[in-house]
């Protein structure tokens, strides 16, 4: 089976910093900011991308859709 | 005709209910966490299908007392902030209340005192229940727990504005506010076209001039007001107290719990009676008027009362008054912009009054 890489993106002016998707991420990838946006929440952002597997899950649980996944077949 | 089912947060949810009640006009200052109202009525532009105007004010200041001009030419309006927001709107709004106008005010609190954080708290409840700004008044307070409540009190709100001319505080929290949720949306309303005969709205012959204003410098006569004002507010908590009961019938230990907290309650219900302990929940949908009766009644038959605030305790006083003495209340509150868990509530109940 091909293995897949995985990209997220975070829409980071619409993150509200519930943190739901960090809880969510089976590998860690998604850490929440030390800056904020400008509504000044702590927005989430890929702290560690190599990890990243593509699953979604942090897209579907998203209560915002402020996540996009990209997944890629290496 | 049919309600029209969404996907929401509860900020957007008001500013589209707002516009459905065929609201005349909204000035605000966006503030987090309740930005989302401004930018939704933006992004909507109802000036084009309703009419509503909708307007961002230089301050807060500047949009409160907007509010009061509209509101004294007999218009629904609206304005929206947060706790520091609010704080600037206190002066207008005594002035509102002191000129006995209609109006709704949306506060969706967050974490205190001064600038705080932008995490939800109801440390709000003092402010919005005992006054806030100078004088002797009271707001009608709703407190939804709910998106799908945010969105129908903005009706309900008006509905009672109008009703007791008295400014409607909608008292919710950066959780509600921030929540997505599905909302069932009431139709449309056309904004009504006629004004009350109080409004200033222009003289005809047929009537003496209409004044809108709270000041009055012969103390006998503002005496006079002020009992007005006190029979309103009796008025107002003889028929408009709302409150929701959760298992309370058979229940031993009674939390009393409003917005957030209420629903995280229902959840520590849950959990205790799993483990034996009978508990309710009563949870004042009304802040202003409050519960008191009801609450006085159910004291009667339970063991104590546990206030779950997300503040350092502010309507455990309003039950301890209420319960008179009968039982033990005691308050258990998480501050600053955190929201207590269901678990932590029950252990706080087993400490507070089981305690083996």
């Amino acid at each position: 089976m091909a293995k897949i890489r995985g990209s997220i993106v975070v829409n980071v002016e619409k993150c509200k910093g519930c943190e739901v998707c960090m809880v969510s991420c089976p590998t860690g990838t998604i850490a929440m900011a030390k800056e904020v946006n400008g509504k000044g929440y702590n927005y989430a952002f890929p702290a560690n991308p190599e990890l990243c597997i593509g699953c979604a899950n942090c897209a579907m649980v998203c209560p915002d859709g402020v996540i996009t996944v990209y997944k890629t077949k290496i | 005709m049919e309600k029209e089912l969404r996907l929401m947060k509860g900020n957007e949810a008001v500013a589209e209910a707002a516009i459905r009640a065929g609201v005349d006009g909204y000035f605000g200052y966006p503030i987090t966490p309740q930005t989302e109202i401004i930018e939704y009525l933006f992004e909507a532009n109802p000036a084009e299908t309703t009419g509503m105007v909708v307007l961002q004010a230089e301050s807060e200041v500047a949009a409160i007392n907007m509010v009061y001009g509209g509101a004294g030419c007999g218009k629904k309006v609206m304005t929206s902030s947060s706790s520091p927001g609010i704080s600037l709107k206190q002066e207008g709004i005594s002035y509102i209340a002191g000129a006995e106008l209609p109006c709704l005010i949306v506060n969706v609190v967050r974490g205190g005192p001064g600038l705080g954080t932008i995490q939800p708290a109801q440390s709000d409840y003092f402010q919005s229940t005992k006054g806030g700004g100078h004088g002797d008044y009271h707001l009608i307070v709703l407190a939804p727990a709910s998106v799908q409540e945010m969105a129908d009190f903005v009706g309900l709100s008006f509905e009672l504005a109008f009703k007791y001319r008295n400014p409607v505080m909608m008292l919710s929290d950066g959780a509600i506010g921030q929540m997505m949720e599905k909302v069932y949306l009431s139709p449309h309303v056309e904004r009504s076209k006629t004004v009350p005969e109080w409004a200033t709205s222009g003289k005809p012959k047929s009537r003496q001039r209409n004044i809108i204003t709270s000041l009055d410098l012969d103390s006998n006569r503002q005496e006079l007001f002020n009992r007005k004002l006190l029979a309103k507010y009796d008025e107002i908590r003889e028929k408009e107290v709302r409150f929701e009961e959760f298992q309370c019938e058979d229940a031993e230990y009674i939390l009393v719990a409003y917005g957030t907290s209420a629903r995280v309650c229902q959840k520590s219900v849950q959990l205790a009676r799993e483990q034996g302990i009978k508990a309710g929940l009563l949870r004042p949908i009304t802040l202003f008027p409050f519960p008191t009766k009801r609450i006085n009644e159910l004291a009667g038959k339970v063991k104590g009362m546990l206030s779950v605030e997300m503040s350092s305790g502010q309507m455990v006083e309003d039950v301890m008054l209420a319960v008179n003495g009968k039982v033990p209340v005691y308050h258990f509150g998480r501050m600053g912009g955190i929201v207590t868990t269901p678990e932590e509530v029950v252990e706080n109940l087993k400490f507070k009054f089981i305690k083996d």
